[in-house]
């Protein structure tokens, strides 16, 4: 079995904004090679491994695309005025370090802002506004603009750092931990005569819309569709409805979910004691489980969460042994479909 | 009569359940023949069987706003978020009633006589409130209504006035009882009527319909919010009760086909039904995905004015709701015909 | 001429979900330049352009922003709402036209501390009574910005530039394109402004394998430009990497800059942080199709003076030309 702490320290650090994630998609690639009998990438970046020969269409996607930062404006004196890709906390941005993916490679650079002793004492007191920062590239402005253009991707500096307790954190662990726990559900399939065929949908620009899975959907036309992603871990200050413990399970219920496969699933963790919770969403969840359910004439759907501390930074901490129990639950449910699926799928 | 017999139902967008099975009886008493597709949406088919004539598609939805219960405090009292739009300023002292059991509950908050200034001005947002059951700690709570439990307002249906009626879910109860009365009245050709889900939460269910469906047309039955009370100025009325079905040329969702329209308008005029546009454009409904999942359909929306929509208390007049059912089948008498003219 | 079909395409009536007279224009000087003509339910006009290879699905816009008659006070005046995204705080006293002829004005009730607000908006016809009004232009009718255009040497200035620049460069495409290598697909979309509706349908039926959306894009360069733009008026055209409708897909983006270096056409990225074209729509049509914008830029967009260079659009012509020809694989 892959050591996904490794896995996920590899992939974390790879290039792959939404909408530019070529070489993220290729890395993911290469890792489902071995276990898939066909995989490939899509037009849109996404990664589709395919496993099971007959029986219904599952459909299991995390998305591997990143938040990040793009250059718009090059000053005269060389700073580089940037928009967001996706929801970046502007307040995670004042001297962060980053890498702008150059004409010539990725360099470095760090976001910078006015000095606070140069500010009102009431300026003091706001966060920075996106528009007053701008990277700093150490370079002359002449050398700037030969090497970026509006447009040129800016990731934010988030090695994977391992903490107590089989904690890890690092930038992007959502949703490349989601792509982790797949890669743990192919290898838990291994070597067996499956009952339905698997498509495992490493999708692209989740975080700017979810074209990734709404387009996957349409072509794999699925019987189920099982998300992967993450929801807010344990933090202070925090509605206690709205966050979980570390070391749980997370499986969503509400309209965008289809209750009897969220109740077959809870069933199934009881079964094969993996600690899981239920999460309430009373509307569409934000993730690829929104496109999925809608697809074609429909897919029943599921949302499968790992909970994961200071969500949109570069210090995302999980429990890894969560993944392995989320993984250890998807593989059940396959394994575990028989001739009466599709009661699985009616109301 | 059958409106309060269908808002009796309970249906919050995700948990359709109960209002399917009744509509679903009573579309097959009329001669439906009924399926219910991956999203619970409820299809009843009628063919009169002219295979020369456009299949159309009449679409309302029976999912209602509602609650759902997302915890439970240690002192028994229950937590919930809204499902679909609902304004927090309409919560504070109102019945409720949870689960399939129709427990009842009440969402309180600070007494009046221990209000300060402050308290008064202050909106009280949905994550302030909370449901009580009289329960008296958190198991007992948990019991009877774990999280998960859809919760209604307890506000069922009452004639009042002369010739209004007063409910929760008159969005869009009412566009349910038009597809009934449309599979009553008949049609030459093949009609669907579908009762669509989850529209509250995001036009969900009407999104799928357009990839199996085969209709030619469709016409969406629906409510629409009429402001037109409490000395509000002209241009924020959008419409008016007791002034007809609103046939809108657009809301936000779905600019309505334009010929398709203007015969619709014709055949109300034609036929004496009473009618109106809407002077205030707002509003989502159904239409927007039915007109657009695949290949383009001629779409329009007929809604009756329903003032303090997705409030407890909504209330639309006896003659609008009839207007929009003699409207819809006399549109469906005269389609066959109709059609060239639509089609140009 | 560039400047000449501009100028032809400036003119008819067209809002969104009103693009009858719009579309008959473009459909009389297309006709000698298509295979084929159709239209869809929604009004969309297709053309086609026969050939092996590949199916390219360019669009551009036919419809414009403008507004719909609600009703009438019995002082007369019409009150409206907007078709599509009119800015209320900067719409009001301006000229304005309906499709049968009819003019007006639009002007805007005193604000005093209030917020701007479509409400606050209304035509004058020059009735005095609701029934008159109702007579000049009955509820439902839409009006557009009165057409006045300025010459700058190399500059344009007119209402609706957007999108109809870019539907001058889509015709003069066609003209241009020569023996087939690909087949192409020119679709006139209809009611882009209220949200990419007519591209949807129309990719969804075309089924292309790649798509390109031709609109404009607001240009930077202009005095305390906020949030500051990179696209430039007069710099050549610009390729989109990103706005808030979608990402350039990178093969036909990368394409696009393959084919300026390719025919020497000076050229510019931009990144827009807000607004969408008809390639969103195209790009998550039914199993996903590469797709990409190239942009006109245009000072004052959404305004009545919205401004392009016709050198611009030239180039945008021969770039297209050149990706479609010689770069699509």
């Amino acid at each position: 079995m892959t050591d996904l702490s490794a896995f996920l320290r590899k992939i974390t650090a790879l290039r792959g904004l939404s909408g530019d994630e070529g070489p993220v998609a290729q890395a993911v690639f290469e890792a489902f090679l071995p276990l898939c009998g066909e995989v490939t990438v899509n037009a849109m970046s996404s990664v589709i491994g395919r496993m099971g020969k007959a029986g219904p269409r599952v459909m299991i996607t995390a998305h591997l695309d990143e938040i990040g930062l793009m250059a718009t404006v090059m000053e005269e004196d060389g700073a580089i005025r940037f928009t967001r890709v996706g929801g970046v906390d502007p307040r995670i941005l004042p001297g962060s370090r980053v890498w702008v993916y150059t004409e010539e490679g990725p360099m470095t650079g760090v976001i910078g802002a006015m000095p606070p002793h140069l500010l009102r004492a009431e300026e003091r007191k706001k966060n920075y506004e996106m528009a007053a920062l701008y990277v700093d590239m150490g370079l002359p402005a002449s050398r700037v603009t030969a090497l970026v253009h509006p447009g040129t991707p800016i990731a934010l500096h988030g090695p994977l750092k391992t903490l107590e307790n089989r904690r890890c954190a690092a930038k992007t662990i959502d949703d490349r931990g989601g792509v982790a726990v797949m890669l743990r559900v192919a290898e838990l399939l291994q070597q067996r005569e499956l009952p339905a065929q698997v498509f495992f949908v490493a999708a692209s620009q989740e975080e700017v819309g979810g074209m990734g899975a709404e387009t996957a959907a349409y072509a794999l036309e699925p019987d189920f569709g099982i998300a992967i992603d993450v929801t807010h871990g344990e933090m202070p200050g925090c509605e206690p409805d709205d966050v979980y413990p570390l070391d749980k399970v997370v499986l969503t219920e509400g309209p965008n979910i289809h209750p009897i496969l969220h109740k077959h699933l809870m069933d199934l963790a009881a079964k094969h004691r993996v600690d899981a919770v239920t999460s309430i969403c009373p509307r569409v969840t934000w993730t690829d489980a929104a496109s999925l359910q809608i697809a074609r004439a429909g897919v029943p759907t599921a949302l499968v969460e790992i909970p994961l501390k200071y969500m949109h930074t570069t210090v995302e901490t999980v429990s890894m042994d969560v993944l392995d129990e989320a993984a250890r639950l998807i593989a059940a449910f396959i394994v575990g479909l028989d001739a009466g699926w599709e009661g699985l799928t009616c109301f | 009569m059958l409106l309060k017999e269908l808002t009796a139902c309970r249906g919050v967008s995700g948990s359709e359940g109960e209002i399917r099975a009744r509509l679903k009886a009573l579309a097959e008493e009329r001669g439906g023949v009924c399926t219910v597709d991956r999203m619970g949406n409820l299809i009843a088919r009628k063919d009169g069987g002219d295979a020369s004539a456009p299949h159309v598609l009449l679409a309302a939805h029976m999912d209602e706003v509602g609650l759902i219960v997302t915890g439970v405090r240690d002192d028994g009292l229950l937590r919930y978020k809204p499902v679909g739009g609902i304004d927090p300023r309409v919560m504070v002292s109102k019945p409720v009633l949870l689960g399939d059991g129709r427990v009842p509950g009440v969402i309180g908050a600070k007494a009046i006589h221990l209000q300060s200034e402050a308290d008064r001005d202050r909106v009280l947002d949905h994550d302030q409130l909370y449901i009580d059951i009289g329960a008296k700690a958190k198991a007992e709570a948990e019991k009877l209504c774990p999280p998960g439990t859809y919760a209604v307002f307890d506000s069922p249906p009452e004639s009042f006035g002369e010739g209004m009626v007063v409910s929760r879910a008159l969005d869009d109860r009412i566009g349910c009882l038009t597809l009934l009365s449309a599979l009553s009245h008949g049609y030459r050709g093949h009609m669907i009527c579908a009762f669509t889900v989850q529209e509250e939460v995001g036009l969900r269910g009407a999104k799928v319909l357009g990839h199996y469906l085969e209709h030619d047309l469709v016409i969406v039955l629906e409510t629409t919010a009429a402001n037109d009370v409490g000395d509000v100025p002209f241009e924020k009325q959008v419409c008016g009760v007791k002034k007809g079905v609103v046939i809108s040329h657009m809301d936000a969702t779905s600019i309505a086909h334009p010929r398709l329209r203007s015969v619709m308008e014709s055949i109300a005029a034609s036929a004496g039904i009473p009618h109106q546009p809407k002077r205030y454009l707002s509003g989502g409904n159904d239409a927007g995905a039915l007109q657009r999942a695949g290949e383009a359909k001629p779409a329009v929306v007929l809604s009756v004015p329903c003032r303090y929509i997705h409030s407890p208390a909504s209330v639309a007049a006896e003659m609008d709701i009839q207007a929009q059912a003699d409207l819809t089948n006399a549109f469906l008498d005269a389609l066959p015909t109709a059609w060239a003219e639509i089609c140009k | 001429m560039m400047k000449d079909t501009l100028f032809s395409l400036l003119t008819p009536f067209g809002p969104s979900g009103q693009e009858g007279p719009i579309a008959a224009a473009i459909a009389e000087m297309i006709r000698p330049h298509a295979d084929e003509l159709r239209t869809d339910a929604m009004g969309n006009l297709i053309a086609v352009r026969h050939g092996p290879g590949k199916r390219i699905m360019f669009c551009a816009h036919m419809d414009q922003i403008g507004y719909i008659v609600l009703d009438a006070d019995k002082e007369g005046f019409l009150r409206v709402s907007n078709v599509g995204g009119v800015n209320p705080a900067s719409a009001g006293f301006r000229h304005v036209v309906f499709q049968n002829g009819v003019t007006g004005v639009i002007a805007c009730e005193p604000l005093a501390d209030d917020k701007p607000g479509i409400e606050k908006l209304y035509i004058d016809v020059g009735a005095d009574s609701r029934e008159k009004a109702l007579e000049i232009a009955p509820i439902g009718t839409m009006a557009v910005i009165a057409h006045q255009a300025s010459q700058m040497g190399d500059h344009v200035a007119a209402p609706y530039m957007d999108d109809r620049a870019a539907c001058a460069v889509l015709v003069e495409l066609l003209k241009a394109l020569g023996k087939p290598k690909h087949e192409i697909i020119a679709v006139f979309t209809v009611q882009e402004e209220v949200g990419v509706r007519g591209a949807t349908t129309a990719a969804y039926s075309v089924q292309p394998d790649f798509g390109l959306a031709i609109d404009v894009t607001p240009a930077g360069g202009v005095p305390k430009c906020d949030p500051p733009l990179p696209a430039k008026v007069g710099k050549g055209p610009a390729v989109k990497v990103k706005d808030s409708g979608s990402i350039s897909t990178p093969v036909v983006r990368d394409g696009l800059v393959a084919a300026a270096k390719r025919a020497g056409i000076a050229f510019q990225y931009e990144v827009l942080p807000y607004g969408g074209t008809d390639a969103r729509a195209i790009m998550v049509s039914r199993g996903g199709v590469p797709s990409g914008t190239l942009s006109i830029p245009c000072r004052y967009v959404h305004s009545p003076v919205e401004t392009v260079s016709v050198r611009d659009m030239e180039e945008c012509v021969r770039l297209l030309k050149v990706w479609a020809e010689e770069i699509v694989e």
